[in-house]
């Protein structure tokens, strides 16, 4: 059982689950637990032989029931590839398990927020190879969506729509767009190649978009991450963080999500160090307008 | 809190997941439609939680 403790000086929660440090980390690949079962072969966290999306509570959680829930979320039982090679059909069908997740844990007097992530390359610490996402489900509303209904405040009104209103005037950053989904290089990135995905109408969650909006939504994803492959001929780590409405009663929020790839240049790593650490302020060595047109290239190389 | 109502699953997947599980004198597993989906609810041997989500409509390669 993990235990939250109150960082006063912060004012933010720290979570000490202690027994995440004996998980599992970068097993051989004939020992991955999120391969199916086969007949013969080892027992893996998927006992069938076959499925399509796979769902289960995290072995080494860091939030379980009555405090919060963390589950893990296999896209395919292909151990290669990742979310940029699944099919449209089941990027689609991602879709609709994160929604379903949402609802569910969303449902739950214990979880707050709920929060489906995907942290892709060894680069920001992924411990398994297998394409995969995950989902916590805090007990409490953590700081960056915080800070996010806390800009709604500042602003007036939804943040992100003001954003990506502001983002469409400029024009300079868009990286993609269809129908109902745009992908842009924030004015103010911290990362060299972070981009948002941002659905044009306000949609609190994904529980409030119309099917064709999670299509659209899917196929945005699939471009971006694609895009990020080719920019540098390799693939691109990254964390996923999807950002929606806290789900305690009458939150705001707006469904979108953010990419922060920690790669500046095919080869050198942006750290986190003094001034990010700790005087929260991030220093690039980019320019978002710059990126954005590298970035833009990519994306049009891949499709 | 948030919710939306989801339906028993009138058909099959046919997708394989469920339908290749162990054989088991225990009851069929819950399944439950949501959009295109189906899932299919089952407990590990250490009592977590798998879903198993399915197409209802084949998948385009």
């Amino acid at each position: 059982m993990s235990e939250l403790r109150f960082n006063e000086l912060r004012g933010e929660q720290v979570d000490y689950a202690i027994h995440r440090q004996d998980r599992t980390f970068l097993p051989a690949r004939d020992h991955c637990p999120l391969d199916p079962t086969h007949p013969g072969g080892p027992q893996t966290e998927i006992p069938f032989p076959a499925f399509e999306i796979a769902v289960f509570d995290n072995r080494f959680p860091a939030f379980e029931a009555p405090q919060g829930a963390a589950e893990v979320v296999v896209y395919t039982e292909d151990h290669e590839g990742s979310f940029a090679t699944l099919s449209p059909d089941r990027a689609e069908s991602l879709m609709w398990v994160w929604r379903h997740r949402y609802m569910e844990l969303g449902a739950r007097e214990d979880v707050d927020y709920v929060f489906i992530f995907e942290n892709r390359g060894v680069e920001v610490g992924v411990t398994l190879h297998h394409p995969h996402g995950q989902i916590y489900g805090y007990p409490f509303v953590p700081p960056v969506p915080a800070l996010e209904l806390a800009a709604d405040e500042r602003l007036g009104g939804c943040a992100p729509c003001a954003l990506l209103a502001d983002e469409l005037r400029d024009g300079r950053r868009i990286l993609y767009e269809n129908d109902a989904v745009v992908v842009y290089m924030p004015f103010a990135a911290r990362w060299a190649y972070e981009a948002h995905v941002v659905v044009r109408r306000h949609r609190r969650s994904l529980l409030e978009c119309e099917p064709e909006e999670l299509r659209a939504l899917s196929v945005a994803l699939q471009t971006l991450v694609r895009g990020y492959d080719a920019l540098f001929e390799r693939p691109f780590p990254y964390v996923m963080a999807v950002h929606q409405a806290p789900t305690v009663a009458d939150s705001g929020g707006h469904l979108h999500i953010e990419f922060y790839p920690p790669l500046r240049t095919p080869e050198k790593l942006k750290y986190l160090a003094g001034s990010e650490q700790g005087a929260g302020t991030f220093i690039s060595d980019t320019v978002p307008e710059e990126s954005a047109v590298a970035l833009r290239e990519a994306i049009a190389r891949a499709a | 809190m948030i919710g939306e109502p989801a339906e028993p699953a009138a058909t099959p997947p046919g997708s394989g997941a469920g339908e290749q599980a162990p054989a088991s004198a225990d009851p069929p597993p819950p399944r439950e439609r949501f959009g295109p989906l189906v899932a299919e609810r089952h407990s590990k041997d250490d009592g977590r939680a798998l879903i198993l989500y399915s197409r209802v409509e084949r998948e385009t390669p």
